[in-house]
C-alpha cells in the first residue's frame, strides 16, 4: 500500500471516531499548549533581558568591585579607625573599597580606555525658583544607556552644567508641561561632611534642564535618579566628601576598554589582581540563567502533560484495534501486508499527535497574542512583548509530538499487525 | 489451474489435536465454478483458508498456476492475494462509515494500482453490480442485498482470477440471494475467473460446474471435476 493511501485511510478512520480522536488529541494538546507558551515566554524573556542589558550597559564597560576577602569578613576593631570607610556602605562588613591608587593601577592595564568611579553624591535637595525643596539622588549619565524622553533629548553628550530630570521631578518642580522645563535652571543643594565643629557648610549647584526622561520598560536603574555628567557628579562628590575617610574610596568603578573583544581578557587580569569584574555578557548570562531555570520548570510541566497523553493514545489505539478487528482481518485477506497494517495504526497515532500539537500550539498562539498587550501593560513594558512565538519552534513542537504519538502507537500497531486474519474474520 | 495436493491441517496439540483437513486432494481448472459443500465444522472454511494462503497447513501443497503458494514468504503471499484473489464473506465485512467508492477502492490501494486508474475501475465494478448511483453513499445506508453487491464490487474491482465466496447468500433472503449469485456467476463467466463457493446450501451448489463435498476434514465426494489429484 502506498504511504499516501495509508495516511489518507488513517485520517479517515479517525474522522469516523471524531469525539474520541478529539479528546485524545486534546490531552496531547494540553502539553503542546504548555510547551509552546513556555518556549515563547523563554524566548521573550531572553530577548527582553537582552534589550534591557544592551540599553543599560556598554559592551565595552566592565563593572569592577574589589574582591571580598573572606577571612576579613569579620574585621578587627581598629582604635585609630582611619583605614575603615564610613558612609553609606560602612555597615557592610568585609567590603573593600577601590581607592585612588587602585584606580591608577587599573588605568595602567593595557587596553583600558578609561576608569570612571561611580560618583553617587548624596545631595540634600533639588529645587527651582519659587518651588519647594525635594530630596533626590544623582547618578552619572552614560551615553550608552538608552533613555526615552518625555521632553527634550540629549544628542551625543550632556554638558557639565546640564541635567536630565525624570517626569516625577519635573512635575514636582512645577513643570506641568514637560517641554516647559527644558532650558530652565534647577538648583542642587549639598552639605560638606567634613565641616568643622558640626557647623553646616552648604553650597548650591546650578544646572540647566536638558531633558525629561520618561519611564521605560527597558530601564534597569532606579527611575528616580537625576542624571548629570561624570565631571559634574565628581564636583559635587568632592565638595561633599573631601576630607572625610571615605573620600576617593569607591565601592564600584566602571572600566571602559578600548576594544570590546578585550573585555573578557581584561576581566581576567582584573580578577587576578584582586577585583571582581562583570561584563555586559556576564550580567546577561545571570539573567538568562534565571530565565532558563523558569523555562525548564514550565517545560517540565508540559512534558508531564505529554507523558500522560501517551497513555491516552495507547489506550485509544488499543480500543481502536479491538473495534476494527474485522476490518483488519479483511484488509489482510485482501493482501495487505503486516507492515502496512502496522503503519496504518502508526499513522493514525501520528494524526492524533499532529492534531493535538496543532490545536495546542494554535490555542497557545491565540492566547499569547491576545494576552501579550495585557501582560506588557501590567508589567509596564510598553511595546515590548514578553511572549515571542517563533514558527520554527512551533513546527518543532508539532513534529516532536507527532513522533511521540507514533512511539505511543507502536504497541497497538504491533497488535494489529499480528492479528490472525482467520480469527479476525470469524469474529461476529 | 488450482491443484490441492495432500493438504492436512491440525488444530490444537497432542491429546487435543483436531484434524480439520485430512489429506485433501483435487484440482480445479481455470474458469470453473466450484462449490465446496459441507456441514458446519466439516472443514470447508479451513480448506478455503488453505487454498488462499491465509492459513498454513502443515502438510501438502497448494499449486496455483504452477506455483506452490505455501512455500512463498508472507509478503509474497500477501502480494499474490492482492493481485490474483479476492473474497466475499457471509457478513459482507464492508466499512459501514465509508462511502461505496472508498470501500471498493481498498483492494486497488492495497495492490498499489496508480491513482489515475482507480476511478475507472471502481466505477466499472460498481456498474457491474448495478450500484453506480450509490458511489457517494455511505455503505451503512445500503440494504442487505446492496451491501453484498458492494462486497462483490470490492471483490471484483481488481479483476482477480480466483474469487472465493464464503456463504455469500447466507445472510440474504432467496430473492436478493438469487441476484447476488447471478452477479458472481456472471463475473466468473465473463472473465474466465475461477469461482469457489463455500456453502452448505445444496441449491447454490447445484448451480456450480462442480461440487466438492467435505465431511470430517476429508473429501467425501467430487462431482463435475474430471480428475482428483494423483494419490
Amino acid at each position: 500500500m502506498k504511504i499516501t493511501d495509508t495516511i489518507r485511510r488513517a485520517g479517515r478512520s479517525l474522522r469516523q471516531a471524531k469525539a474520541r480522536t478529539l479528546l485524545t488529541s486534546l490531552a496531547i494538546g494540553v502539553g503542546a499548549f504548555t510547551i509552546t507558551l513556555s518556549l515563547a515566554g523563554g524566548q521573550g524573556g531572553r530577548e527582553y533581558a537582552d534589550a534591557i542589558v544592551n540599553s543599560n550597559t556598554d559592551v565595552r564597560e566592565l563593572t569592577v568591585t574589589k574582591q571580598v576577602d573572606e577571612s576579613a569578613a569579620v574585621a578587627e576593631y581598629n582604635e585609630e579607625g582611619s583605614g575603615q570607610a564610613s558612609g553609606p556602605f560602612a555597615a557592610a562588613q568585609g567590603l573593600e573599597y577601590i581607592n585612588a591608587d587602585d584606580l591608577k593601577e587599573i588605568e595602567k592595564i593595557d587596553g583600558v580606555d578609561r576608569v570612571t568611579p561611580n560618583y553617587a553624591p548624596a545631595i540634600d535637595y533639588i529645587t527651582t525658583e519659587g518651588q519647594k525643596k525635594y530630596q533626590a539622588t544623582v547618578s552619572t549619565f552614560t551615553p550608552s544607556v538608552t533613555l526615552t524622553y518625555a521632553a527634550g533629548s540629549v544628542d551625543g553628550d550632556l554638558k557639565d552644567n546640564e541635567i536630565i530630570l525624570t517626569e516625577e521631578y519635573a512635575k514636582a518642580l512645577g513643570f506641568t508641561n514637560f517641554s516647559d522645563a527644558i532650558g530652565k535652571t534647577v538648583t542642587i543643594g549639598a552639605t560638606k561632611l567634613s565641616s568643622l565643629y558640626g557647623v553646616p557648610v552648604k553650597e548650591e549647584f546650578s544646572f540647566v534642564v536638558k531633558g525629561v526622561s520618561s519611564a521605560s520598560g527597558l530601564a534597569f536603574r532606579s527611575q528616580s535618579s537625576l542624571l548629570v555628567t561624570n565631571p559634574a557628579a565628581e564636583k559635587i562628590y568632592t565638595y561633599i566628601n573631601e576630607g572625610t575617610p571615605v573620600y576617593n574610596k569607591f565601592f564600584l568603578v566602571a572600566v571602559r576598554v578600548t576594544d570590546q573583544n578585550d573585555a573578557e581578557a581584561i576581566k581576567e587580569i582584573l580578577v587576578k589582581d584582586g577585583y571582581d569584574a562583570q561584563t555586559a555578557a556576564d550580567v546577561l548570562g545571570t539573567v538568562n540563567t534565571f530565565i532558563n531555570v523558569l523555562l525548564g520548570v514550565l517545560l517540565g510541566f508540559g512534558a508531564l502533560a505529554v507523558l500522560t497523553s501517551i497513555f491516552g493514545i495507547v489506550n485509544t489505539q488499543y480500543i481502536s484495534v479491538l473495534e476494527r478487528t474485522q476490518q483488519i482481518g479483511l484488509m489482510k485477506a485482501l493482501g495487505m501486508s503486516r507492515r502496512d497494517v502496522g503503519r496504518l495504526f502508526k499513522y493514525e497515532a501520528a494524526w492524533i499527535g499532529f492534531l493535538g500539537g496543532a490545536i495546542g500550539s494554535g490555542l497557545a498562539l491565540l492566547a499569547g497574542t491576545i494576552a501579550n498587550p495585557y501582560i506588557s501593560e501590567a508589567l509596564g513594558l510598553e511595546d515590548i512583548s514578553l511572549l515571542i512565538f517563533q514558527p520554527a519552534q512551533i513546527i518543532i513542537v508539532i513534529v516532536g509530538l507527532i513522533l511521540v504519538s507514533v512511539g505511543a502507537g507502536i504497541l497497538p500497531a504491533r497488535k494489529a499487525s499480528k492479528l490472525d486474519p482467520i480469527e479476525a474474520l470469524r469474529t461476529e | 489451474m488450482i491443484q490441492v495436493k495432500h493438504v492436512t491441517k491440525t488444530y490444537g496439540k497432542k491429546q487435543n489435536a483436531f484434524l480439520a483437513l485430512d489429506d485433501v486432494s483435487f484440482s480445479i481448472p481455470t474458469g470453473t465454478t466450484v462449490a465446496i459443500l459441507g456441514k458446519s465444522g466439516s472443514g470447508k472454511s479451513t480448506l478455503m483458508h488453505a487454498m488462499s494462503g491465509l492459513d498454513r497447513p502443515e502438510k501438502g501443497e497448494v499449486v496455483i498456476d504452477g506455483e506452490n503458494i505455501l512455500t512463498l514468504k508472507p509478503r509474497q503471499i500477501d502480494a499474490f492475494r492482492a493481485s490474483k484473489m479476492s473474497f466475499i464473506f457471509q457478513s459482507f465485512f464492508i466499512q459501514a462509515n465509508e462511502t461505496c467508492y472508498d470501500n471498493v477502492s481498498l483492494p486497488l490501494e492495497i495492490a498499489e494500482v496508480p491513482l489515475n486508474e482507480r476511478r475507472a475501475k471502481v466505477e466499472a465494478a460498481l456498474a457491474a453490480v448495478e450500484l453506480s448511483d450509490k458511489i457517494r453513499s455511505k455503505a451503512k445506508n445500503l440494504s442487505g442485498g446492496q451491501k453484498q453487491r458492494l462486497a462483490i464490487a470490492r471483490a471484483i474491482v481488481n479483476q482477480p482470477k480466483i474469487l472465493f465466496a464464503d456463504e455469500p447468500t447466507g445472510n440474504l433472503d432467496s430473492v436478493t440471494g438469487g441476484v447476488v449469485e447471478e452477479f458472481l456467476f456472471n463475473y466468473s463467466k465473463k472473465n474466465k475467473a475461477t469461482l469457489i463457493v463455500v456453502t452448505h446450501d445444496p441449491d447454490l451448489a447445484k448451480k456450480c460446474d462442480a461440487q466438492i463435498e467435505i465431511k470430517d476434514g476429508k473429501v467425501a465426494a467430487i462431482r463435475g471435476l474430471k480428475t482428483g489429484a494423483k494419490k
